[in-house]
């Protein structure tokens, strides 16, 4: 479980976070919507340990978060980061065994093996196991990156209290991989991790959220299950753009559209 | 290749060229010759004639020599290497972060004042080579030093600020190398110039202990960080990620790559490119991951400056070719030919 209890974080003069306060519960898929500037990735920043807040704690379990070593959080929490390098000179296998990096000393188990080709698998990418990196295409090179992500927090047996944390996992993966991603995601959240995304796909969310944080200017504006939040009010409110939601008995999700149709072409409310 | 044969081709290669580079020189030796004085001194007697003579050249001049060829060739390659990783750049070498250049100015600096200020001549306290060779590896500290001080100014160490004060030191000590050598008289000048270019001549027993810790603690210690370097790649915040501790793993390559470079420029001068090529071959040949390429830069590193030193002290004997020059035409050719290989390769895998 994690806590995050009045969290603000400063540049200069400059309030990026302003006092938020939430917990994110093993066993769901959280997501971070708002724009572009929201605050989301400075958010997940400092869930991940890499910066301290300004002011405020999180929680991992019963742990101040900042207060945990490096070495002991690489074996609980891993962040898939929304840019690499394009141009890394290993093979992509090469690439998932550095996930296995902080449980093996020097010469990786057969144990670590086993995973790495598991998540390679997992992610569709087990045929370029041993293809160059830099050969791959964007969205075959997000998956890796995932691949080696996964390979991190697996640990036979122990599963409580990990957290995974996604920045913009889809941003160049196709509409299949998009799927198959976040399918993953949801499945480790239903295994006991603790899953947060940053996503940009309303629809997306809609579909596998548990929980959604709903961001603007640095503060949470909303909260809540899909439902509560992806609705037209407080999407508006977040993204200065009007949207219709559809409902489908079929689907037990709701569908976001642009707010345009035949008689309306205007979809961006006029900003105040 | 794999890994395991690319290490005992390395082996065996400089075995056999530190066996060769034994026996060639004015006094030839055969390298049956060269083994049985070598396991001779080891208390292994075999059946293969040799003089006295012939066994004093090899154990008074000649081995010192390859020794600190191997020694220098080797550190140099594995600090290349690791600052390649820690750069994220396949171009980095020490100079980059000024290392080098600083040494070179403090080593013209001494030359000229020692020759140029009677007051200064203590030649009869310490030897004047003795006395170049710690002033020398003082420069190289203090720049690498200064280069990692102004690279933390307002908070965390950038690896970009450290390239850029590196280039900026490196830039200002060469600078102040070519003013001093500017003012110098003709005999300073080919002194001077002598220690730019680099050289074994001055290798004896006692510099090659006084060079061994310093080859042989980042030796040892450098393959360990291979983990971490390969990491590194990722990015800062991902090795983070991956529970490294970024800023003890920046501090421990400049420091440990400061101590070799800065101890081989001060016996031995600028020796350039062996540690721009070694890593670069043996990338495109087994791959990037550190922790083989560490000791894979070290055995071939040593090879190829034992074979560059012979070249230096043959081609043109009895005078010596400056080393420098040497890893510097024959590296030229080699690295423009696996570039040309690499981007072949490229074309090839990406069609």
């Amino acid at each position: 479980m994690i806590t995050a209890q009045n969290i603000s974080f400063r540049v200069g003069q400059k309030t990026i976070l302003h006092k938020l306060s939430f917990a994110l519960r093993p066993g769901t898929l959280s997501v971070v919507l708002g724009q572009n500037g929201a605050g989301k990735s400075t958010l997940l920043k400092i869930l991940s340990g890499e910066q301290k807040p300004s002011e405020g704690l999180v929680l991992l379990g019963q742990d101040d978060l900042h207060k945990v070593s490096t070495a002991a959080l690489a074996h609980r929490r891993a962040v898939l980061s929304q840019q690499y390098p394009t141009a890394l000179p290993f093979a992509a296998e090469e690439i998932v065994m550095m996930g296995r990096y902080p449980h093996f000393n020097n010469k990786p188990a057969a144990i670590d093996h086993t995973i790495v080709h598991e998540c390679l698998d997992e992610m569709q990418v087990g045929a370029f196991a041993r293809r160059s990196y830099q050969t791959l295409s964007g969205g075959e090179q997000q998956r890796v990156q995932m691949a080696r992500v996964l390979a991190q927090l697996r640990d036979k047996g122990v599963q409580e209290s990990k957290l995974l944390l996604l920045d913009e996992p889809t941003a160049s993966m196709d509409c299949l991989h998009q799927q198959l991603c976040l399918r993953k995601a949801k499945e480790l959240a239903g295994s006991g991790y603790c899953v947060l995304v940053i996503l940009h796909d309303l629809n997306l969310a809609a579909q596998f959220a548990d929980f959604i944080l709903l961001m603007k200017h640095g503060k949470i504006i909303a909260t809540g299950t899909p439902r509560e939040v992806l609705r037209p009010g407080p999407i508006a409110e977040a993204y200065d753009m009007e949207v219709n939601v559809l409902d489908y008995d079929e689907y037990d999700f709701p569908i976001l559209v642009p707010a345009a149709h035949i008689s309306k072409p205007v979809l961006i409310r006029s900003i105040k | 290749m794999k890994p395991r044969w690319l290490t005992i081709s390395l082996i065996v290669l400089l075995v056999v060229t530190v066996i060769l580079a034994c026996g060639i020189g004015a006094m030839s030796i055969a390298p049956a010759q060269v083994v049985a004085i070598l396991l001779g001194k080891a208390g292994i007697q075999l059946p293969v004639a040799y003089d006295e003579g012939m066994a004093n050249v090899l154990l008074q001049i000649r081995l010192p020599r390859v020794v600190m060829a191997v020694l220098i060739g080797s550190g140099l390659a594995v600090a290349g290497a690791a600052l390649q990783g820690l750069f994220r750049n396949p171009m980095a070498d020490p100079s980059l972060i000024g290392i080098s250049w600083g040494a070179s100015l403090s080593a013209v600096v001494v030359i000229v004042l020692l020759s140029s200020q009677p007051i200064l001549r203590i030649d009869s306290v310490i030897p004047r080579y003795y006395l170049l060779n710690a002033m020398t590896f003082a420069g190289a500290c203090l720049t690498s030093m200064l280069v990692f001080r102004l690279s933390k100014i307002g908070g965390r160490s950038s690896i970009i600020t450290l390239l850029l004060a590196g280039i900026a030191i490196g830039t200002l000590c060469r600078a102040l190398t070519d003013l001093v050598t500017y003012v110098a008289n003709d005999e300073e000048l080919r002194t001077a110039t002598f220690w730019t270019m680099g050289s074994l001549g001055g290798a004896s027993w006692t510099s090659v202990l006084a060079l061994l810790p310093f080859i042989f603690i980042p030796l040892a210690l450098l393959p360990i960080l291979g983990k971490s370097l390969n990491v590194y790649a990722l990015g800062e915040n991902e090795a983070a990620y991956l529970g490294i501790n970024v800023k003890r793993l920046k501090t421990l390559v400049i420091v440990l790559t400061t101590l070799s470079v800065g101890a081989s420029v001060a016996v031995a001068g600028i020796i350039g490119f062996v540690g721009l090529i070694v890593p670069h071959m043996l990338r495109s040949i087994a791959g990037n991951d550190h922790r083989i390429l560490l000791p894979h830069c070290a055995l071939l590193g040593a090879a190829l400056l034992t074979l560059a030193d012979v070249v230096s002290r043959t081609l043109i004997a009895p005078a010596e070719l400056p080393i420098g020059i040497v890893t510097a035409i024959l590296g030229t050719p080699v690295f423009i030919a696996l570039l040309l290989k690499q981007k072949k390769q490229l074309r090839h895998l990406a069609s």
